[in-house]
């Protein structure tokens, strides 16, 4: 069991959270010394990219060497180096295989879902400073209890509850099939916080608590937080989730090296800075893309990992008092389509569909066969009671969409199972090529 | 610096009742401690010590996957994890396209569907793993597709793993027995446990043949 800090601690770990800047940087050099030479030697995609970049770790002293001579990697670069050299882990592994203890894996919310390799205790992707530290500062305290909604293939990461918070986890599915049940389970337990929910459980959670006359205040009422992932909330879900009293908390991704979190004062996700080196980069205004390095990873560590993901960062301490980088995730590079020059994401598309009660789900996808395409296509999923009426359905949807983006969508009506079912279950792909 | 309660329980799991409805299920660290032992016996007797294993569950079937999966660490194997769904197929796919797995656990109908939406024929997917473990359901479709399954199932608090093909499942010898009361499969804790089985009729159905079970075939 992991030593805790005294209950009234606002920090888990004060000293590191609220190092001063230079301090902190100081920390990241130093671990970042000492990953480079480590995948430069042993991690095969990147020796091969620093070769062909004619980068060697010795050229690299500050972090500004680090900023102006390393080259990136991104998600296809791993993918193309496992599937043309045969090599599962993407050319990124730094030990022997035969000292791995697992292999989990990505989401694969963008694809064929990469692999993940794993040694307990070896400081690899679960280090107990994710979450632990969030759910620390919102409160959570040893004893309590704390509802895990989850999947299992990031490997049993809910260890990390029971050992580092010495919690005890209720243990249900990412299921909107398991709300009865969650309802059921909170007021029994009256648990301190939620990890992880999402529009689509927020949405069940209503029907449940409607259908067997649950309180949904007081189903929450002993809740110091709730976390949502994956992707943003629905308006919808969050007006729902807000009037029911709950203090939601963002939870996201740092290009698969880690994760970040809100705080109390929800002001930007934080991004754990001795575990992770973040930049931004190709700067549009305040937007960026979201690059990440591992700084707590030698099994395999990514360095200079393009996310994809666009977000606006600062560097700026937090009125929480901590000290470390804080971002705004914004949306996905590669989900944005032009259509005849008007630029849509999903997050545009998100709050009209929900609009029309049969699709309040909020579940749909955008086809993007190309950037830029002539016509909007949606793939929508509606709720069963509405199959008969599915043409009055349409044309709310499509006046719904054109008055949201100024763009006349194609809409293809599914059932929400179809939709579902593509899973992973706490997020369905917002974008289909098909 | 504070310490955890002594009485902090591991989790709280679940388990379905004769009914196959979900009923929650208290678990403590001590006990969960002692199925982690026991899993690594029944591991290393099944020729899996060092091994890698892909192990297909719920997060709510945490209580009885969990000596498992961490019984597989504990014996030097290697662990994957994957949920036991339709939407997983291409997760589960993926891992055994990669790499090749010593055993394959928990092979659920709703994900054998999913290999197949993918085109993929089961013995595709699976032909090269030496010990594939489905529930009912999956098992019946694995055999009629000339694989050589074991059965494997929840038997409400407690997994059975098959020991061969066509064999039945145990439960963890020492700390689960397996009973029947009429047409019920029933279950009894013989550990200490933080909530007790006795002679607790669980969803399961099947026939006891020597101290393990053979489960029924869902009925369509």
């Amino acid at each position: 069991m992991t030593s805790l800090p005294a209950t009234d601690s606002v920090y888990y770990n004060a000293e590191i959270e609220t190092m001063p800047r230079a301090r902190l940087e100081e920390l990241q050099l130093e671990r970042l010394l000492e990953v480079l030479p480590l995948a430069y030697e042993r991690a095969p995609l990147i020796r091969e990219t620093w070769d062909a970049a004619g980068v060697h770790p010795r050229d690299i002293r500050t972090l500004d060497d680090f900023r102006e001579r390393v080259p990136f990697i991104d998600k296809d670069a791993v993918r193309r180096f496992r599937n043309e050299r045969g090599d599962p882990y993407g050319g990124l592994l730094c030990v022997d295989p035969s000292e791995l203890t697992g292999v989990s894996s990505t989401s694969g919310t963008t694809g064929d879902p990469t692999l993940v390799p794993e040694q307990w205790g070896g400081g690899g992707l679960t280090s107990p400073s994710i979450i632990t530290r969030d759910l620390w500062g919102w409160g959570v305290r040893p004893g309590d209890y704390v509802m895990l909604v989850l999947f299992t293939f990031r490997g049993p990461t809910y260890g990390l509850f029971q050992h580092s918070l010495a919690t005890t986890p209720i243990l249900v599915d990412f299921d909107p099939a398991e709300m009865e049940r969650f309802c059921e389970l909170s007021l029994e337990y009256r648990p301190t916080a939620v990890y992880n929910f999402g529009s689509v459980l927020i949405n069940a959670v209503k029907d449940a608590c409607d259908r067997r006359g649950f309180d949904p205040h007081d189903v929450f009422s002993s809740y110091r937080g709730v976390t949502f992932a994956g992707e943003p909330l629905s308006p919808r879900a969050r007006a729902l989730a807000e009037s029911w009293g709950i203090e939601l908390f963002e939870h996201g991704n740092v290009g698969d090296v880690t994760g970040s979190f809100e705080c109390v004062e929800h002001d930007g996700l934080h991004a754990w800075e001795d575990t992770v080196l973040v930049e931004g980069v190709d700067h549009d205004g305040d937007r960026c893309e979201l690059v990440a390095t591992s700084l707590a990873n030698n099994i395999a560590p990514l360095i200079r990992f393009r996310s994809d993901d666009i977000v606006r960062l600062t560097y700026e301490p937090c009125a929480c008092g901590r000290t470390h980088v804080r971002m705004w995730p914004l949306g996905r590079k590669s989900d944005e389509i032009v259509v005849s020059g008007t630029s849509v994401l999903p997050l545009d598309v998100w709050g009209a569909v929900e609009s029309v009660d049969a699709c309040a789900a909020g579940l749909f996808q955008v086809i993007r066969t190309d950037r830029r395409v002539d016509r909007l296509r949606l793939r929508i999923g509606y709720s069963p009671d509405w199959s008969q009426r599915l043409d009055t359905v349409r044309d709310a949807l499509m006046a719904a969409v054109l008055e949201a983006t100024g763009v006349e969508p194609d809409v293809e009506l599914v059932p929400n199972e179809a939709l579902l079912r593509l899973g992973p279950p706490h997020k369905i792909p917002r974008v289909a090529t098909s | 610096m504070s310490a955890p309660t002594q009485e902090t329980l591991w989790g709280i799991g679940t388990y379905d009742d004769e009914h196959g409805r979900r009923v929650p299920w208290r678990i403590s660290h001590q006990e969960i401690g002692r199925d982690i032992g026991v899993a690594v016996n029944v591991l290393s007797d099944l020729g899996l010590a060092g091994k890698r294993v892909l192990w297909c569950s719920m997060l709510s079937q945490a209580g009885q996957f969990w000596p498992y999966t961490c019984g597989t660490v504990m014996a030097g194997g290697k662990l994957s994890c994957a949920d036991s769904t339709y939407g997983e197929a291409m997760r589960v796919s993926m891992f055994l396209r990669l790499m090749d797995y010593d055993a394959v656990f928990g092979v659920t109908e709703a994900l054998l569907d999913g290999i197949e939406a993918l085109d993929l024929a089961p013995i595709e997917v699976f032909g090269g793993v030496r010990l594939l473990g489905a529930h009912p359901g999956a098992y019946e479709r694995l055999l009629a597709r000339r694989l050589a399954p074991l059965h494997f199932a929840v038997c409400g608090p407690a997994l059975a793993i098959g020991r061969e093909p066509g064999g039945p499942a145990y439960v963890a010898n020492g700390e689960w027995e397996l009973t029947t009361a009429g047409d019920r499969v029933c279950i009894s804790s013989l550990g200490e446990r933080a909530q007790p089985f006795i002679r607790t009729p669980i969803a399961l159905r099947g026939t006891i043949v020597t101290g393990g079970v053979v489960p029924d075939a869902p009925t369509p």
